[in-house]
């Protein structure tokens, strides 16, 4: 019999369960929903929204390491404009929380981005606020490694939303509870993280980086454990929610982020090998809490704590 | 599609040290495969390596349920998939991508470099040749390389080969675009393009671009095939796109795994600087 509770809280943001994608990993929800029925999933984030269209980085723009992926996409995406016009609509028919993640290269992109999202526009749960992004040369990942500019920033979206405000956190800082206190003073009402690790890797052959743009994002089972230990330090240090994610490609994966203290834990890099994984590692945190006895999966968030 | 397929055959065709393979996969995906499209494949069951491995189709089989796969031995990717036999099963997605347009009738060129002559196996096979007389320009290394990677069917399937090798092995030595170079110059060249002649190319980044160079000068409508590092697959990740320019003069990306892997070779950009 099935009787573990999987609904989860996020402050005033309730997910049905705590399973969901990462932005940058599921497109705008469309590209899966052949493999993985959303329906299923707790909710989805989309691709990083900016106010105007990108093309992003020039190709090659992946570079397969051990146990993991370099990107340099470089935010490209439709802009605001026509994700609000053509995107936004579909999005606001799929029967999951839909979560739209925005990036700016300043204080004003992030209030214009922020205020052109409110609890009014169906179809939307919440904002997840990108200042981690390490692939573009300015703004980007700057906000996120000065903790001054991204409690600037994450003020400045708070102001201008009434929606759920995620502050997404960069793995490039030396201290990752600073950032963290940061953004909770800045108003978040949520933390995520991890983005990714900045890193490269270089073709012996040609000796020159393997990506066009060099450096990139580094996702996939390789980070985990340094994902593992920030959630473990940021649930130590602040008392907001958190989406823990990170390399997670199991319900084991899941479950060690969840007792580390993430509430939800979101999927991303193993959709592109496994489009099932958000279900089995649903299917496997709830077989988890029956088999320890928790009615509940609210119960197991943060238990490796003392 | 994402299913299990069983492996009906998966060894070493040809001279041993060309490394190339054939892959015969049985399942349903057959049923719905267009020429053109490829399988993203599971090569691994550990997560090193991580990510599947697009293969183009060579060979689709309806009735009974078979798709045909060539693969060359390049990397550690295509090493694990070598140790696959008979019987095993395999992940795929797939089948994924746009395919080539298949001429009902007319003249069809085709011309490719190296492995790039495996996805256009395919569009050989939909072909009904009694209506569409096809001309194929192959280039390769060498005469090894060339017989490993089947040249024998090509030659037994009553298609019009040309062929060119880098070291003179066999054919013209030189680049397959000299053989295209040779060939709109030449007077035959008319009669092909009062029959409605098209054209598909396949191959290494700057055999294409001079393909398509050569090919739109002489107003030939050519479709080219792709090739990128690819993570998802299916459209999601952009991972793998390519740089193309819209009918109002505007450059924008397309994904090759999602509105690819084949393309109008006159929207590509090839020397995109962003």
């Amino acid at each position: 019999m099935r009787n573990v509770d999987m609904r989860t809280e996020l402050g005033e943001l309730i997910l049905r369960n705590p399973v969901v994608t990462s932005s940058g990993t599921y497109g705008f929800g469309e590209e899966y929903a052949p493999y993985c029925p959303v329906s299923i999933l707790g909710g989805i984030t989309v691709k990083g929204i900016t106010p105007l269209p990108r093309l992003g980085n020039p190709v090659p723009r992946l570079a397969e390491t051990p146990s993991g992926l370099l990107n340099s996409v470089g935010l490209e995406n439709p802009g605001l404009v026509e994700f609000r016009n053509s995107y936004l609509p579909k999005l606001a028919l799929l029967d999951t929380a839909v979560i739209v993640n925005i990036s700016g290269f300043s204080p004003d992109d992030y209030t214009l981005l922020a205020s052109s999202f409110q609890k009014k526009d169906t179809g939307i749960a919440a904002l997840e606020v990108n200042i981690s992004c390490p692939n573009i040369k300015h703004g980007g990942m700057a906000f996120g490694t000065n903790p001054r500019s991204a409690e600037e920033v994450i003020e400045a979206v708070k102001k201008n939303t009434d929606l759920p405000v995620i502050a997404k956190l960069s793995p490039n800082v030396t201290d990752i509870v600073e950032m963290a206190k940061a953004v909770e003073s800045g108003g978040a009402d949520i933390i995520s993280l991890i983005n990714t690790l900045l890193g490269m890797s270089i073709d012996i052959q040609t000796q020159k980086p393997l990506l066009a743009n060099k450096m990139g994002g580094l996702s996939g089972p390789a980070v985990r454990p340094v994902a593992v230990r920030m959630v473990y330090q940021v649930y130590e240090a602040v008392g907001l929610p958190i989406v823990g994610m990170g390399g997670i490609s199991t319900w084991q994966d899941a479950v060690e982020f969840m007792l580390a203290g993430a509430s939800a834990v979101s999927i991303g890099t193993v959709n592109f090998v496994n489009p099932l994984a958000p279900v089995d590692i649903l299917n496997g945190i709830e077989e988890y809490c029956l088999k320890k006895g928790y009615r509940s999966v609210r119960e197991i968030v943060g238990l490796a704590h003392e | 599609m994402y299913l299990k397929v069983r492996v009906i055959e998966n060894r070493s065709i040809g001279h041993p040290a060309q490394g190339i393979f054939r892959l015969v996969l049985s399942g349903q995906a057959a049923k719905i495969a267009k020429p053109g499209q490829f399988l993203h494949i599971q090569v691994s069951d550990t997560y090193d390596p991580l990510l599947r491995r697009p293969l183009s189709i060579a060979g689709i089989d309806k009735n009974k349920e078979e798709i045909t796969i060539y693969y060359k031995l390049l990397g550690r990717g295509t090493d694990l998939l070598t140790h696959f036999k008979e019987n095993d099963y395999l992940s795929i997605m797939g089948p994924l991508g746009s395919e080539f347009t298949v001429p009902q009738q007319g003249e069809l060129l085709l011309i490719a470099g190296g492995i790039g002559i495996f996805p256009l196996y395919s569009l050989i096979q939909a072909i009904d040749q009694e209506k569409v007389k096809i001309h194929l320009l192959w280039g390769g290394e060498n005469i090894d390389f060339l017989e490993s990677a089947d040249l024998k069917y090509l030659v037994n399937s009553g298609v019009n080969v040309k062929i060119s090798t880098m070291d003179g092995s066999l054919g013209h030595k030189g680049l397959v675009t000299d053989l295209l170079q040779e060939m709109v110059q030449d007077s035959s060249m008319i009669a092909l393009r009062c029959n409605n002649l098209v054209s598909a190319a396949c191959g290494p980044k700057g055999m294409l671009k001079a393909t398509a160079e050569i090919c739109l000068n002489n107003d030939i409508p050519l479709e080219v095939s792709l090739e990128e590092r690819m993570a998802c697959g299916i459209g999601a990740c952009l991972g793998c796109v390519c740089t193309v320019r819209g009918a109002d003069g505007t450059v924008k990306r397309k994904r090759v795994c999602k509105e690819g892997p084949v393309f109008r070779a006159k929207e590509v950009v090839w020397d995109a600087e962003c």
